[in-house]
């Protein structure tokens, strides 16, 4: 715990999110007896290192990536993000969240507000920030991932990789420490996938912390610090992308790889 | 032949119109009253109605089931029980708040109906918004509150209004039931006047529907407009 009061310094080599043996179960239903999602998952990842998780469906690493801002909440167990306890009951999550940028399959643009309107509305109205501020931020982003003169379009009006762009716009305007990509590329065309990928690799490249979940093996192994292998709720391998696609010391690990390699 | 056919039809519209003339100042007498009845009931069933049925529209633990239970109850009973009730039953329970004239009857039984429709509406509006737009909002520290008045609810008024311009045409309607309890409404009004001109009663029950047909008409006209651009224009504007 001592994490929570350590200043989150933005110098490589500081601890930026600490996962301790995080447990989550979904409970017994009707037509199911409970699914283990989580299973004793322990995870640190450093300051500006890119952390991408990778597994089968159901392997439970969406649902770890989520716990790192709370959407999704965990049994027991505790996870530390620059500092705040995101277990603890106290954390003000909507205050801690502004510093978390999260990037869905789905993108999750506000359907009724423009591209532009996306990138300022959470500016203003969570940050705070006067709008011309807010304004000259958005420009500022969507500029940087390429969308600047579709920002009077609405979602509706845009393809999946261009909102998906957008949605990172959205979340770099609120100058998060930490970005978290949730299968950023599954839901586009292929032919813009590659458009997303480019944009997380740049900032990769700029020392962003990252969290990525994908299913992307040469993204992962082009761009990871550190690749993570998960299986059935739990973190069965984890290493340097070499280690990991070329060296994997689990056959479980293996075998994933060389039906998807 | 034809000189005959118009004298009877003059005479014919000449008594129409003089019994107009006698039963319109009470009508729309009644008619006033019974656009304050729908007034009040669309006021305070829109109010009641939408915080009910935005709490509905997510799930909280005890609120839900039991906005549910409120709502089982006013949906599967006739609205004529509910007002005996709430003017007959609820002065018997011996709180003298509960002791309601006619008219203060007649507000809360059109409200609470009222609530109960828009409720459902309002609640079905909220969950038929994508779990992504909440999820959204939350992961850029977004509030409950904020996400719901910036973001869910801005979007569900397409789908919200239309249904309410319907709601509002039946409360109009039940309106009419009020009379039982005593208020002095439209229909009782054309009631009170058939006994006047008892030789024309389909004639005076025609004059009470027209007017509530002027009244239900516009709004369904407004709801009709509200529907088609609900549905042309919902999210794609350029």
């Amino acid at each position: 715990m001592s994490a929570a009061i350590a200043a989150p310094g933005q110098c490589p080599g500081a601890i930026s999110i600490e996962i301790k043996s995080v447990k989550k179960r979904y409970p017994a239903t009707a037509n199911s007896s409970g699914i283990v999602a989580l299973d004793d998952v322990s995870l640190t990842v450093k300051s500006g290192e890119v952390v991408v998780i990778i597994g089968p469906s159901g392997s439970g690493k969406s649902t770890l990536l989520r716990t790192l801002n709370a959407l999704e909440k965990i049994d027991s167990g505790t996870i530390v993000v620059n500092g705040d306890v995101v277990t603890d009951k106290t954390t003000n999550l909507p205050a801690f969240r502004t510093k978390v940028g999260m990037v869905f399959q789905h993108f999750n643009l506000f359907l009724h507000k423009t591209a532009m309107e996306n990138v300022v509305l959470p500016q203003v109205a969570v940050k705070r920030r006067p709008r011309a501020e807010a304004e000259a931020n958005a420009r500022k982003f969507l500029a940087k991932v390429g969308m600047l003169e579709r920002a009077n379009n609405y979602p509706s009006q845009l393809s999946g990789g261009q909102q998906q762009r957008v949605a990172i716009a959205r979340a770099l305007a609120m100058n998060p420490r930490v970005m978290l990509f949730d299968e950023a590329t599954s839901a586009l065309d292929p032919e813009t996938v590659g458009g997303v990928l480019d944009l997380m690799r740049e900032l990769a490249g700029e020392g962003m912390t990252m969290v990525v979940v994908t299913h992307e093996m040469h993204f992962a192994r082009e761009v990871a610090d550190r690749v993570v292998f998960m299986d059935a709720g739990a973190i069965v391998e984890m290493g340097p992308p070499e280690q990991v696609f070329l060296n994997a010391q689990s056959e479980r690990t293996r075998k994933f790889l060389s039906l998807v390699g | 032949m034809i000189s005959q056919l118009l004298d009877f039809l003059g005479s014919d519209l000449a008594h129409y119109w003089k019994i107009a003339a006698a039963v319109m100042p009470a009508l729309l007498k009644g008619f006033v009253e019974t656009l304050k009845l729908a007034l009040v009931g669309i006021v305070w069933g829109s109010l009641f109605g939408g915080m009910l049925g935005i709490l509905r529209g997510q799930y909280i633990r005890i609120a839900t089931p039991l906005i549910g239970a409120y709502l089982h109850l006013l949906r599967g009973t006739p609205f004529l029980v509910q007002l005996y009730v709430i003017y007959f039953v609820l002065p018997n329970t011996g709180y003298s708040w509960l002791q309601w004239d006619s008219q203060t009857a007649a507000f809360v039984s059109l409200g609470i109906y009222t609530s109960s429709y828009v409720t459902e509406i309002v609640s079905g509006a909220i969950r038929a918004i994508p779990r992504g737009q909440w999820e959204g909002a939350f992961a850029l520290g977004f509030t409950r509150l904020k996400t719901l008045r910036l973001i869910i609810l801005p979007q569900s008024v397409g789908l919200i209004l239309p249904a309410l311009g319907g709601v509002y045409v039946t409360l109009i309607k039940a309106t009419s039931i009020v009379s039982v309890v005593g208020i002095v409404e439209l229909m009782r009004q054309a009631d009170i006047s058939i006994v006047r001109f008892p030789g024309d009663i389909l004639y005076i029950y025609f004059l009470a529907g027209a007017l509530y047909f002027a009244f239900c008409f516009p709004v369904l006209m407004l709801v009709g407009r509200l529907e088609e651009r609900s549905k042309n224009g919902r999210m794609v504007r350029t």
